[in-house]
């Protein structure tokens, strides 16, 4: 009874504008400049407009093509675990829209999303053979055709070292790293991200390095994985990394400044894995470039005047012991909220106190007025390791675990890191608000837990679970599909084109056998109502089945004496009251006459 | 479906009745059968039109055909609840009172033209019609069973008329309209060939009566149908008004009537949309006919999906 009540709030048909509320929020996110985010609109405008204003049968046939079709745009750009979840709301709303036109609005919603459900799952054995065998194709559509606008949180190649502290207070997550499983997380390390080694005085900036693309070629062994990163939407292209690890795909390289590119468009949440990498990078033996020796300018008297003292050492690691020795006997003190500080001369001799740009920035101009080639590098320090309970653990870098820091050329060492935020005060750097609190949200101190400290955990848990399906997904990529097919065919693959065309006709066959079995033996109305749709009537409001097959009698009156039999075996099943006996005789009797209906005169 | 010409098959026990009151008002299968089910499912039946469209007539022969004893009354303005129910007379000889019963105490009463007499004679008759007894002087007399009320009516646009209530329209199981006859009917009856109400003879004897009755209400009715039933009285529902619980236990009693006049021991979706016009019509439209509109009743069952 309540399956009938339901039906009454809304028509059937009215399901396929449930498919249009996830498209359209996915396609909220999607990267303006990436190329195949127009096409995506604009057949979700035609699939909205076709909806809007659909009269005929071929208008909702239509709509719900245009709808599918949008689905699977979006499922080739935005591969995420919510997405998918969406992806597939989306996708039965529409089938079960569909199904309830087709089907002349004889079943309940319920039963509608029932039988879409069932659609897709005969379809899945094909989908999967698609997946395991047909192989992929470079990702295209992640090409950008231009800079990426909007506003981002985070770090950006706009944002100065200097006034990192804005990100101290922004609470939002930035990326997660998870590890192969039994490694432990690095809850300590430095993550780069950019590079800046311009310094006009005022402030350092960041050059877009040369478009020097060296991508990785070849193919990956599962074995070689040593991260799998999920990033969310930045305004860079440039993501943390741990400076050792190496490109894994196509997609990816790293620039001579040492910075890690990943190609797909940045306003989108990204994935992507790394290689272990144990020996030196290229980078790091790269010798520096002119900006990177350059003098402080004019406008830090001061501050020259002290570098240019260390100038007397021989060595660079001299100096920088140096200049690492007075940093720490001068009595600086670590503050988010330093005050007033007009300039490096201001800060390194009278105020004394600031956060971690300022001692990189400082640091860094002081060791090139001593020539000693230097630049600041932002990125994250630390993150919060999450275990959840899903799923392996991972490590959370926020936006406020947002550092900066400083890296020195060395002769015959190279690129050195050096934390001068370090220096300071150790309790003050302590009591600072720098993310550093790592209070760990575990199962068993759930007792102390407060509303907000449960939209943690939970947010913690489905990020788990997205980073599982991120590790799966990533890890069936072109490469590993590579790998698992010579396992299975030899390298030279010659069976390959007839072992996929067999699997997808056994898949196929078993899909429709499956829609057979599930849609066809138990529904003896739907079947008879199709029957009745070939004969070219179908139902209108308030007919009855007896109604229909009059109808259906009257234009074709060599069939009227099966179709008045129909209708009365119909009568009989639903409506008498039948031993099993008897409605075993009379189903054989409309499976029969079904049948001689179906059959060409 | 209503107004579609093929009849399903009667039942044999039933045919000769409807055959024999079908020579009386010629033309009106539909009306007849629809009146033999209200008779059957035990529910009293209003029949409306216009004078001299033949509803005495129907009323006369059915009330005749189940050899049911049979009064008729004439409402006018200024009859009484008195003149019906009967009124205690003192017996000089006894020194007591006497019930001396009215009209009302009979098996088929005709209330001719019902809508002409006071709200207060209405009231009086239509309390009888729901108790099946008369109560008089504190002391409650029980009307013979079975017991029908054939009302007519004349339509609301006649002059001198006062519109029975809502709440006792929801006391007549069925109302019926007559409608004039086609010319093939008109023409026998202008050339004589029917026979007069008063000639009609009595089929059924009142034991077989009560043998149907029960026959009736043990018709099957599925799930399904019930299901149907429960979705066409919520359909009505959506908005302001809609069908009573009584209105839908009337749907039903007359679909079971009119599946036992189709010859058929269950109920199927086609007899509920046989008999829904006549039963929830007068419920919906609050004794105002909708006029030339689409009628409410077809509206109704547009609304719901009958696929089952």
């Amino acid at each position: 009874m309540n399956r009938h009540g339901r039906q009454r709030l809304f028509k059937p048909e009215t399901l396929a504008w449930f498919a249009m509320p996830p498209l359209l929020l996915q396609c909220l996110t999607l990267n303006w400049s990436a190329a195949l985010t127009w096409p995506t609109y604009a057949l979700l405008i035609c699939a909205l407009l076709k909806l809007w204003r659909c009269s005929k049968p071929f208008d909702r046939r239509l709509a719900a093509l245009l709808q599918l079709l949008s689905a699977g745009l979006l499922a080739s750009q935005l591969q995420g675990l919510l997405a998918t979840i969406l992806q597939l709301i989306a996708v039965s709303a529409a089938f079960a829209g569909l199904l309830g036109h087709e089907l002349g609005g004889m079943l309940s919603v319920r039963a509608l999303l029932r039988r879409s459900l069932q659609l897709l799952l005969a379809a899945l054995p094909l989908a999967l053979v698609l997946f395991l065998f047909v192989p992929r194709i470079a990702p295209l559509w992640t090409t950008e055709l231009g800079p990426v606008r909007g506003a981002v949180t985070g770090l950006s190649s706009d944002l100065d070292p200097l006034s990192i502290e804005r990100l101290a207070t922004v609470n939002a997550s930035a990326a997660r790293v998870s590890v192969p499983d039994g490694e432990a997380l690095p809850t300590t390390a430095y993550w780069r991200v950019l590079v800046h080694e311009q310094f006009d005085g005022r402030s350092w900036q960041h050059r877009d390095p040369p478009f020097s693309r060296q991508p990785y070629r070849g193919l990956l062994n599962e074995s070689e994985i040593s991260q799998w990163w999920v990033i969310e939407p930045s305004s860079t292209r440039a993501v943390p990394w741990d400076g050792r690890s190496k490109p894994a795909a196509k997609d990816q390289w790293v620039t001579s400044e040492g910075e890690l590119m990943v190609g797909a468009a940045s306003r989108q949440k990204r994935s992507f894995r790394l290689r272990k990498g144990t020996d030196a990078m290229r980078w790091q033996l790269r010798p520096p470039f002119d900006s990177e020796r350059k003098h402080p300018p004019a406008s830090l008297p001061r501050l020259k005047q002290l570098g240019a003292r260390f100038r007397s050492l021989p060595t660079d690691q001299e100096r920088l012991q140096a200049i690492e020795r007075w940093f720490k006997n001068q009595p600086f003190r670590y503050s988010l909220n330093p005050g007033p500080i007009t300039d490096l001369d201001n800060f390194l001799f009278e105020n004394q106190v600031g956060f971690c740009g300022h001692y990189a920035s400082a640091f860094a101009a002081l060791m090139r007025s001593a020539d000693v080639p230097a630049r600041v590098v932002s990125g994250y320090l630390g993150g919060r390791q999450i275990n959840p309970l899903t799923g392996s653990p991972y490590l959370e870098l926020r936006q406020s675990d947002a550092h900066a820091w400083v890296e020195v050329w060395l002769e015959g060492t190279g690129w050195q890191q050096v934390d001068p935020t370090l220096w300071a005060d150790r309790n003050a750097f302590d009591n600072g608000n720098q993310g550093q609190q790592r209070t760990k949200l575990t199962w068993s101190d759930r007792a102390n837990w407060s509303p907000g400290r449960l939209g943690q955990w939970l947010q913690g848990q489905w990020w788990g679970l997205d980073m599982a399906w991120t590790r799966w997904w990533l890890g069936l990529n072109q490469s590993s599909q590579q790998n698992w097919l010579q396992a299975l065919l030899g390298t030279q693959q010659k069976w390959l084109g007839l072992f996929v065309v067999l699997a997808c006709t056994a898949s196929l066959s078993l899909g429709l056998l499956m829609v057979q079995l599930r849609l066809g033996s138990h529904q003896p109305l739907e079947q008879s109502l199709r029957l009745l749709a070939d004969f070219g009537v179908t139902p209108l409001p308030g007919d009855t089945f007896s109604d229909l097959c009059r109808r259906a009698a009257a234009a074709h009156p060599d069939r009227n004496q099966l179709l008045g039999a129909m209708a009365h075996h119909h009568q009989v099943l639903t409506h008498a009251s039948l031993n099993s006996h008897q409605r075993r005789e009379h189903l054989r009797e409309w499976w029969r006459i079904q049948r001689e209906l179906g059959s060409p005169s | 479906m209503a107004g579609s010409s093929s009849f399903p098959l009667t039942s044999p026990a039933l045919s000769p009745l409807i055959n024999a009151v079908g020579r009386v008002v010629l033309g009106k299968e539909q009306q007849v059968r629809l009146a033999f089910s209200c008779l059957l499912a035990g529910g009293h039946l209003l029949i409306e039109d216009r004078p001299g469209m033949g509803k005495s007539t129907l009323a006369e022969a059915l009330a005749r055909v189940f050899s049911l004893g049979f009064k008729r009354v004439s409402f006018t303005s200024d009859l009484l609840p008195a003149d019906l129910t009967g009124i205690n007379v003192f017996n000089t000889t006894e020194a007591t009172f006497r019930f001396q019963p009215g009209p009302l105490f009979t098996q088929v009463l005709l209330a001719d033209e019902i809508n002409r007499a006071s709200p207060r004679t209405q009231s009086a008759l239509l309390e009888a019609m729901a108790a099946g007894r008369v109560s008089l002087d504190g002391i409650s007399h029980d009307l013979p069973e079975p017991f029908f009320v054939i009302a007519t009516q004349n339509s609301l646009d006649q002059v001198g008329t006062s519109p029975l209530p809502e709440a006792q329209l929801d006391r007549f199981l069925m109302r019926v309209s007559l409608g004039f006859p086609d010319r093939a009917s008109e023409e026998e009856l202008l050339r004589g060939s029917f026979s007069p109400a008063a000639a009609t003879p009595p089929l059924l004897d009142g034991k077989s009566l009560k043998q149907l009755h029960h026959q009736c209400a043990a018709q099957h009715c599925s799930d399904e149908l019930i299901n149907y039933v429960l979705d066409l009285v919520a359909a009505s529902r959506q908005g302001q008004g809609g069908l009573s619980p009584r209105a839908s236990q009337a749907l039903l009693a007359a679909a079971r009537a009119w599946a036992m006049l189709s010859g058929r021991d269950y109920v199927i979706v086609e007899d509920v949309q046989s008999v829904l016009p006549a039963v929830v019509e007068h419920r919906l439209d609050a004794g105002r006919p909708a006029g030339s509109e689409t009628p409410l009743s077809t509206k109704l069952l547009e609304r719901v999906n009958a696929l089952r």
